[in-house]
């Protein structure tokens, strides 16, 4: 479990918090979506959960951030990193390696995981990203799409409880956007992964998540269940985050006073809805 | 010379000796350089390495590399040419600057040297992936594994920063700098403040990188955790014994 009390922190020369008074619970098993537009501080609270601030950016940091009961200024980020598998946002750097077996490998060494373990992880985890074909080539080939597979790879074969991704699927086409959060669904459900996820793409969220926290101004401004978030689109609006169509029209249908049960967050479920009323 | 460090894949004999060997031959080949004084031996040593390129495959670049030696050679040979003084005068020129028998025989030496030693480290670099480097540096030689981490990522980042350059030089390029002057200090003016978000591109990927690697277990790395194996083959005795033999030569005919 991921306890987050009042965390507040400030950059280094920075005159602004980038975070202030977050709460924030995630339990194990759960699929978070974090959504905010840019400079809200979502990259900044993917640091403080896997230990990168405090110990690697510096700056006034008021509050706890707990992983299992243990608080992450006790823990440097690779002793964290055995439970938090992170993908980074800016994938060019996460590279460490030329060529796309040495960095899956990379995690794994450190992770002193046995000898005899190793090529099963290495083929399981690009096989589980569709990306068998490009072990042996070299990372300056791949396009930024098919890195940023190899970052998830090399995060999946460390096999961690919790999967921290931000902006997952910035460099995909939609298509491959899609793969990506049913991957995430399937690691979250089959294997129990708890995954957390900053994106932009709120169809994605609204579709796969299951809890979604948004943030503005470095603060968590709604958090909850996706489909109570939801009910908030005027609000959503007012800070930039765009709703899935259907969320606005169920949300205005509801305001309206049409009694159509629930908001819809997807097709599927707007379907319904519209047969409903049109069959009265 | 854009790229001239890059790995090169292959399936040479040369790609699978061992890292190690490998270098241990680029730079035996760099001593027997320097202890060379000898024209025909260091022309030698240069065809050498042109025949270790042609053997790994990467023959182009091998000449890419010694044509881009050469230039920088003459301006040296030159300024060799009038600082040694030795030896009978063959030209005198004005400003009482000589042109002397030794002068012109070191100013080759020189060159030479500086080509034949030059290479064999940028051809074992493009034939090596720098991770088998780093963990035959961590291995075999027992170097701790962060100087080899700081190593090999420094070698990395050559053709990221490379690339990063080139990017921002198309960027002001297409908003109308005119960096394709044939004037070389218009170029050198329009080119120097480039280096300024140079810089801060590469702190920034520097940065993302010390992260990347500390969220992926830097820290928990011991000497044991390498997980490919690197055998000294009996190949790899051979190249160290004919790189031994090199540089036996080289001190027999130079009578050091």
């Amino acid at each position: 479990m991921i306890k987050i009390e009042n965390l507040t922190f400030k950059y280094r020369n920075s005159k602004k918090n980038a975070l202030e008074n977050i709460d924030l619970i995630i339990e194990d098993g759960d699929f978070v979506g974090i959504i905010g537009k840019g400079g809200a501080g979502k990259s900044t609270l993917t640091y403080a959960i896997n230990g990168i601030i405090p110990h690697h950016y510096q700056g006034d940091y008021y509050g706890s951030v707990k992983i299992d009961g243990d608080d992450t200024f006790d823990k440097n980020p690779s002793e964290l990193s055995l439970k938090i598998g992170s993908v980074l946002q800016d994938i060019d750097s996460q590279m460490v390696s030329s060529v796309v077996e040495d960095e899956i490998l990379y995690g794994l060494e450190n992770f002193a995981i046995p000898k005899d373990e190793v090529e099963q992880r290495l083929s399981s985890s690009l096989k589980e990203l569709g990306i068998s074909s490009l072990r042996y080539r070299t990372i300056e080939s791949l396009s930024g799409g098919q890195k940023q597979k190899v970052a998830i790879a090399a995060i999946l074969a460390l096999r961690p409880k919790v999967l921290l991704l931000d902006e997952p699927t910035s460099e995909l086409d939609p298509k491959s956007s899609v793969q990506i959060f049913q991957l995430l669904r399937e690691l979250n459900k089959k294997h129990g992964i708890t995954i957390i996820v900053v994106e932009q793409k709120i169809m994605l969220l609204s579709e796969f998540a299951e809890k979604l926290a948004v943030m503005s101004e470095g603060k968590i401004v709604l958090n909850g269940k996706v489909r109570d978030v939801m009910k908030h689109s005027s609000e959503l609006e007012s800070i930039g985050i765009n709703c899935p169509r259907v969320v606005t029209l169920s949300n205005r249908l509801i305001d309206r006073g049409v009694d159509i049960g629930k908001v819809c967050i997807n097709l599927d479920e707007a379907e319904v809805m519209a047969r409903g009323l049109i069959h009265g | 010379m854009k790229g001239f460090l890059d790995y090169v894949p292959g399936n040479s004999f040369l790609h699978k000796l061992n890292p190690l060997t490998k270098l241990v031959l680029a730079l035996m080949i760099c001593v027997a350089c320097f202890i060379s004084e000898n024209h025909i031996l260091l022309v030698a040593i240069i065809l050498l390495n042109l025949a270790i390129a042609k053997a790994a495959g990467i023959l182009s670049r091998g000449l890419m590399l010694l044509k881009g030696l050469t230039k920088i050679s003459l301006v040296i040979f030159l300024l060799q040419l009038l600082f040694i003084r030795g030896g009978d005068v063959l030209i005198t020129l004005p400003l009482n600057l000589l042109i002397t028998e030794r002068g012109v025989a070191m100013a080759f030496v020189i060159v030479l040297r500086l080509i034949g030693a030059t290479m064999p480290l940028a051809l074992m670099l493009s034939i090596t992936q720098m991770n088998d480097l780093s963990n035959v540096l961590v291995t075999k030689l027992k170097i701790p594994y962060k100087y080899a981490f700081t190593l090999t990522t420094a070698m990395r980042f050559i053709p990221i920063f490379a690339n990063e350059m080139s990017g921002i030089i198309e960027a002001q390029a297409s908003r109308g700098v005119e960096l394709d002057t044939r004037n070389i200090f218009k170029k050198i003016k329009f080119v120097l403040p480039l280096c300024v978000p140079l810089l801060i591109t590469s702190v920034k990927k520097i940065e993302g990188s010390a992260i990347s690697a500390e969220i992926r277990g830097f820290h928990l790395r011991t000497r044991e955790s390498c997980y490919k194996g690197y055998p000294i083959r009996k190949s790899d005795v051979g190249v160290m014994f004919f790189s031994a033999f090199l540089v036996f030569s080289a001190i027999i005919i130079s009578g050091v």
